[in-house]
């Protein structure tokens, strides 16, 4: 099978590396009937941050859909031995109640810590605290947006944000505050894979990926 | 054990803010019931063995009713997506699902059914069967609604091919059912046992099939 010659030829290219890092090999993924990412290797080690760019349609939310699981890969091998974080277009939050509910179910299903303060010291890091005990449904899109970053407060150090526009509908305010979260996690040793403009943690110099994009 | 208790602790805080929608479905419950005699005309002689089998028959679709949207909002929210990262798993997230929908639908409905049985000039000895049966009966319903919901997740048309789906799998469960509380040999008869054997296939199955169509259903829609 050709799958397993990837998974081969992965641990011979790369073999004291694989502990804490991610690892792309000849990754290819179809949507429908269309070839969206074809042949496309990656690497990125603790502590590295990368800008995933590309035009609309070249495949960036779903390479990032793929990494998290969420669709299979047609071909390839893809190896991360860390937990995922990801926060894609949609916040994962339920509109029913409120956020704070929201941020303390996904930390329990998540084996993170739930303690009062653990969860207040992740609503303030978006300054969240004044509508976190609101319905999610009667706040704003960005406001939204905050409470689903919160997340990456509870996040474990080692472990891969997978970001998906994450700047989609945030203030200026909130898009410093991103910035300085996801440079403090790469420089504690996590890993951050980010679909995003390339002014995203400019500070931290951060790598990109171009995806071209096969359908025109 | 612990993100399992959570995701049923999430579901009965959102069913709590949204809890017009268990009125909905109770007042659905006794306008089926009540609108039989009203049909069947007022002869006791007729209606009389007919109360079980109208109840039976208005829980199944009550029960079944409020499956349509039981994973629709969750893919929507993209809490699956991260159901699906997390220590939860797709499995115990419906066994978790059929739980908590059972606790805010099947539950308020076993409470009525006295009522109901009262309504319908049920005589007092046939109760115990009646309410173990169907107690039973609306778990094995609910674990066949999470399988229809799950498999329909994402298909257009989803609550009418959810009822296609459905309806004739409870056959098994309608039949035990309805025989197991009219029995006249007291509550624990051969055909309650031969429901609980049916509840107990649904229990180790539902889960399994419902994460394996929730897998397939979002890998197709997701964005």
């Amino acid at each position: 099978m050709t799958n397993n010659d990837h998974i081969k030829t992965a641990r011979k290219a790369a073999p004291n590396t694989a502990d804490h890092s991610l690892q792309i090999n000849q990754l290819s993924v179809l949507r429908g009937m269309v070839l969206v990412i074809s042949n496309l290797s990656h690497q990125q080690n603790a502590g590295d941050i990368c800008c995933l760019t590309g035009p609309n349609g070249a495949g960036k939310s779903t390479l990032l859909r793929t990494i998290a699981g969420r669709l299979p890969a047609a071909g390839g091998h893809i190896a991360c031995p860390v937990p995922i974080i990801y926060v894609g277009h949609t916040d994962g939050l339920s509109g029913a109640i409120s956020g704070r509910e929201n941020l303390a179910g996904w930390a329990k299903i998540n084996g993170f810590s739930t303690t009062e303060t653990a969860i207040d010291t992740a609503l303030s890091s978006f300054a969240t605290n004044r509508f976190a005990d609101l319905p999610v449904r009667v706040l704003s899109r960005g406001q939204r947006r905050r409470l689903a970053l919160a997340r990456l407060a509870l996040a474990p150090a080692d472990s891969l944000l997978l970001l998906d526009e994450p700047n989609a509908g945030l203030d200026q305010a909130s898009s410093r505050i991103l910035d300085d979260i996801v440079q403090k996690h790469a420089m504690a040793g996590g890993m951050v894979l980010a679909a995003t403009h390339l002014d995203f943690a400019a500070a931290a110099k951060p790598r990109s990926l171009h995806l071209p994009g096969l359908v025109t | 054990m612990k993100p399992f208790f959570a995701q049923i602790e999430r579901d009965l805080l959102i069913a709590w803010q949204n809890r017009q929608d268990l009125g909905v479905m109770l007042v659905f419950f006794v306008i089926i019931i009540a609108l039989f005699p009203l049909a069947i005309g007022a002869n006791a002689s007729v209606l009389d063995p007919l109360g079980v089998p109208v109840i039976w028959i208005a829980a199944l679709l009550a029960i079944l009713a409020g499956f349509d949207r039981l994973f629709a909002q969750d893919v929507r929210d993209g809490w699956l997506d991260q159901i699906a990262l997390s220590q939860l798993g797709l499995g115990w997230y419906a066994l978790a699902k059929a739980i908590s929908h059972w606790l805010t639908a099947g539950l308020p409905l076993l409470i009525m059914t006295p009522l109901m049985a009262m309504m319908l000039n049920i005589p007092l000895q046939q109760w115990p069967p009646l309410l173990i049966a169907l107690l039973i009966g609306s778990m094995g319903l609910t674990l066949l609604g999470v399988i229809g919901a799950a498999l329909a997740e994402g298909a257009r048309r989803g609550t009418a091919l959810m009822a296609l789906l459905i309806l004739p799998l409870a056959v098994p469960l309608l039949i035990f059912g309805t025989l197991a509380s009219q029995s006249d040999r007291g509550i624990i008869s051969p055909h309650l046992m031969l429901l609980g054997a049916v509840f107990a296939l649904l229990l180790a199955l539902a889960p399994l099939v419902a994460a394996s169509a929730l897998e397939i259903g979002e890998t197709e829609t997701g964005l």
